[in-house]
């Protein structure tokens, strides 16, 4: 029974569907109100008929209007004597940026290879002055001479603080409402801001209602939202208008013996009154923004822009080998959080580093955006030593003092143990004498006092060495010497003549001494001129035979010598020689003078031949 | 007159030298032995190393510094020492001994190849004395060597003259081989090329560059040898025959 019903259903909808098939579209557009002010708002619809198969419609364009919400759709199926008309209706609600006669444009619509178009919508808008609404008392002070208004008794503020921004720099964005007699507000549409990143801040549930006199009119203002927003690009920016639909309450003109009676405060109860939606937007802001300064900026500097502060934790400072750390990073301030971010810290290759996790916190309740970003590192050191943690450098631009600041972590030494199991560990690559040696202890220090001697100084500095090694040396080069001498001797005969001439001379002159002292004879003359004559002779290489004072004078004279000593030595040896071969003339000199002379005179010649 | 008071000058000289063995060393020494023995290790430590700071060493100060070092696990130091020690003490088998032991708690097991057996034993040859001693015997086999060659050549002692003769050639032999062993030892001594690690871990690099390749890991008490110098960088050997460039400020020379 079910099934066939569905049949029938779908049988009935394709016999629909032939029907519409031939049929035409038709299309229009229309506004609700023709005339209205700027501060109204209009609903929009485009109509289409004649067919079942709806194409999209797109929304309105138009210079002059923005769009608030929308699309709606409704749409109507009738069937009429066995006629189907179809229809559907998209409809916009749309607000005038200006006054004066605005055009919506003509929407067109392809549909079956054929554009179908609509005719211009003119909308009359008038300019509405929010700052002379035309009557309403505030509610809950009744008054009766005032008569119900269009609803122009309020309007809707952007505030900002400054239009001169830069980049990146917060901008708080505050929308007053100025009303005199609102039960409820509700906001339709945010303002849009391209080139910003937006923040709603956290509205109160319960807005601060004050008092305020604006052109001699007593409001009411109550600030309804509130939007952080940061430039991202430079330039002059727009923020769009915030739309906002407010329940007007209308007095009641009903008057009765009870209000008079209850002083009209009960029956003016917004309870019991009428009210009106009123839609009110606020006007487009235009906004400079600036770049940041170029000069001073950190190499640091990524664009954080605000109050910041930077801290670094670390959750332990000694930790065993293959263990995780915990290393955070935490910013946290006032500004663009966003556009924060940190370089990772600069750890040795000894410490595996895993991906951060990132925390960002906004805060949106203070009335500014705070917050924080936390990284949060987890460090695996794998090897034991001392571990340095870097600080990590940040720097952000503070657009009150115009100037670039860079702040930093202090950095941290971690002291990494090595596992304790270390000998158990390494018993493995140990050969068999030192696996023996595990488990004993060190021998005892020696106690005995050593000889000390200078750091760096080695045999070769100290002076025995080289005594000791010196004399050795002397040794030899004596002994070589010695050998020389005594072979020049044994060979060269006259070198030995006159090497051993003093030596022999002296011999002579201790037996002549003798001599001298007891009886002296020919002998002792004989033996003192053979003795003057044989050193002479030893020293000059001369033969002893034949040699006379003449030739003794004629060696003498190819030496420099003074030739006093010449004479002297040949008057001696010709004395001597007298003495000798005159025995008969023993004259009364001395010998011991005589020998004495002769000394001398050996004793000078020995200095100069 | 003037030949006396050479010798005498001399003589003050050479005295001065060998005799300088200050009381205050001793009592330095006998004062770190007694915080060692207290087991106020850190003290002893600072007592000995007060001796080393005033510029002079011995064997037996090395060794007991590198005792002082091990007991408070301070491997790298403490094989620093005993290799100090070893150097001026190669026979000393308590030296030897823990040295070796020390050498258990170095985390790098490098294995040396096994020298060749004729190296090893001229080693243990070279080890027979220490420098000193090998100065000490090439002075008295000089100083037979010269006073026999002096008889030989000037004395005529007839029979004995043979006997002189080859104890001149002996002596002269022997003197000349220990005098390469002497420069030899001299050159092992005073070449400071070999070093220890003293931080915990130590990488070593590729180029004595702090962000270059790092090519392997050397831990506290690792040996190795000294190849060259730049800056603060060192280029080191392991026994292994691995090399890599490390700071000198976490490694020491023996």
């Amino acid at each position: 029974m079910n099934r066939l019903k569905t049949f029938s259903l779908l049988f009935f909808l394709q016999l629909i569907c032939l029907h519409a098939l031939g049929q035409d579209l038709r299309i229009s557009a229309s506004v609700n109100q023709n005339n209205i002010t700027d501060k109204d708002v209009l609903i929009f619809s485009v109509t289409l008929e004649g067919i079942s198969d709806f194409p999209e419609v797109p929304p309105p364009e138009s210079p002059d209007f923005v769009l608030i919400s929308g699309p709606s759709q409704s749409s109507s199926i009738q069937i009429i004597n066995g006629k189907m008309s179809a229809s559907k209706t998209v409809s916009w609600q749309i607000a005038p940026t200006r006054a004066g006669k605005l055009m919506i444009n003509p929407i067109s619509i392809k549909y079956r290879g054929k554009i179908y178009s609509t005719e211009p919508v003119i909308v009359n808008v008038t300019a509405s002055a929010p700052a002379q609404p035309r009557s309403a008392p505030p509610s809950g002070t009744p008054d009766k001479q005032v008569t119900p208004s269009s609803g122009e008794e309020v309007f809707l503020k952007a505030v900002v603080p400054k239009t001169t921004i830069y980049m990146g720099e917060e901008l708080i964005v505050s929308f007053d409402l100025y009303f005199k007699n609102v039960r409820t507000f509700g906001r339709k549409k945010l303002p849009d801001a391209q080139g910003f990143w937006k923040e709603e801040l956290d509205a109160p549930t319960q807005p601060v209602i004050t008092n305020e006199t604006v052109n001699g009119v007593a409001y009411r203002k109550a600030t309804i939202q509130q939007i952080a927003l940061f430039a991202t690009t430079t330039g002059e920016l727009t923020i769009d208008p915030m739309v906002v639909d407010c329940e007007v309450i209308q007095p009641s003109q009903r008057r009765s013996i009870f209000d008079d009676f209850f002083g009209g405060s009960f029956f003016d109860d917004p309870m019991f009154s009428k009210t009106k939606i009123v839609t009110v937007q606020s006007e487009p802001i235009k906004i400079r923004v600036r770049p940041l300064p170029e000069s001073g900026q950190p190499a640091s500097f990524i664009g954080a822009v605000g109050q910041f502060k930077i801290e670094s934790k670390i959750d332990t400072l000694q930790v065993k080998q293959d263990q995780a750390l915990t290393l955070q990073y935490k910013i946290s301030g006032s500004g663009n959080i966003n556009a924060i971010k940190l370089p990772p810290p600069s750890l040795p290759n000894s410490v595996e580093v895993f991906e951060p996790k990132i925390e960002k916190k906004i805060d949106k309740s203070s009335g500014s955006i705070k917050g924080s970003v936390t990284y949060e590192y987890v460090l695996i050191p794998r090897r034991p030593g001392l571990l340095t943690v870097p600080a990590i450098w940040f720097s952000y631009f503070d657009p009150q003092t115009e100037t670039y600041r860079t702040i930093s972590t202090s950095s941290f030494k971690v002291k990494i143990v090595g596992s304790e199991d270390m000998l158990s560990d390494r018993s493995v690559g140990l050969n068999k004498t030192e696996v023996s040696l595990l488990g004993q202890d060190i021998r005892f220090i020696i106690r005995e006092n050593p000889v000390w001697r200078k750091s760096g100084q080695t045999v070769f500095s100290e002076f025995w060495f080289w005594l000791i090694n010196g004399f050795s040396m002397l040794v030899i080069i004596g002994a070589i010497t010695l050998r020389w001498w005594t072979e020049k001797m044994e060979s060269n005969l006259t070198f030995a003549r006159r090497r051993q001439a003093w030596s022999k001379w002296q011999n002579r002159l201790r037996i002549l001494q003798k001599m001298a002292d007891n009886v002296v004879g020919e002998d002792f003359y004989a033996q003192l001129s053979q003795a003057v004559n044989g050193y002479i002779a030893d020293r000059l290489g001369l033969p002893l035979a034949g040699l006379g004072p003449k030739e003794i004078e004629q060696e003498l004279r190819r030496y420099a010598i003074d030739s006093e000593l010449i004479t002297k030595t040949v008057k001696l040896l010709e004395k001597l020689d007298e003495i000798r071969f005159l025995p008969g003339m023993i004259i009364a000199d001395d010998p011991k003078e005589m020998l004495s002379s002769s000394r001398e005179i050996v004793s000078a010649l020995s200095k100069v031949i | 007159m003037k030949y006396l008071r050479l010798l005498i000058l001399i003589l003050s000289l050479t005295v001065g030298l060998i005799a300088e063995n200050p009381a205050e060393l001793d009592s330095l020494f006998e004062q770190g032995n007694r915080a060692y023995q207290e087991e106020n290790y850190p003290e002893a430590i600072r007592l000995y190393e007060s001796i080393i700071a005033r510029g002079y060493e011995s064997g037996p100060l090395y060794f007991n510094l590198a005792n002082a070092y091990y007991r408070v696990n301070n491997i790298g130091y403490a094989i620093l020492n005993y290799e100090r020690a070893a150097r001026l003490m190669p026979n000393d088998p308590n030296v030897a001994f823990n040295l070796q032991l020390a050498n258990l708690s170095v985390k790098d097991r490098v294995e040396a190849p096994p020298p060749f057996f004729l190296f090893r034993w001229y080693q243990n040859f070279l080890n027979l004395f220490s420098t000193r001693g090998w100065a000490v015997i090439f002075s008295i086999l000089l100083l037979i060597a010269a006073s026999s060659f002096a008889v030989w050549l000037n004395l005529d002692l007839r029979r004995l003259r043979r006997g002189i003769k080859s104890l001149f050639i002996v002596s002269g032999a022997l003197s000349i081989i220990v005098a390469l062993i002497l420069f030899q030892k001299y050159r092992i001594e005073t070449a400071s090329d070999f070093g220890i690690v003293l931080s915990g871990t130590v990488s070593s690099l590729s180029a004595p560059q702090a962000g270059s390749t790092e090519l392997f890991i050397i831990h506290e008490g690792t040996k190795f040898k000294i190849l060259d110098s730049d800056g603060n960088w060192l280029k080191i050997e392991l026994v292994d025959g691995k090399q890599g460039w490390v700071l000198s400020a976490d490694v020491a020379k023996i």
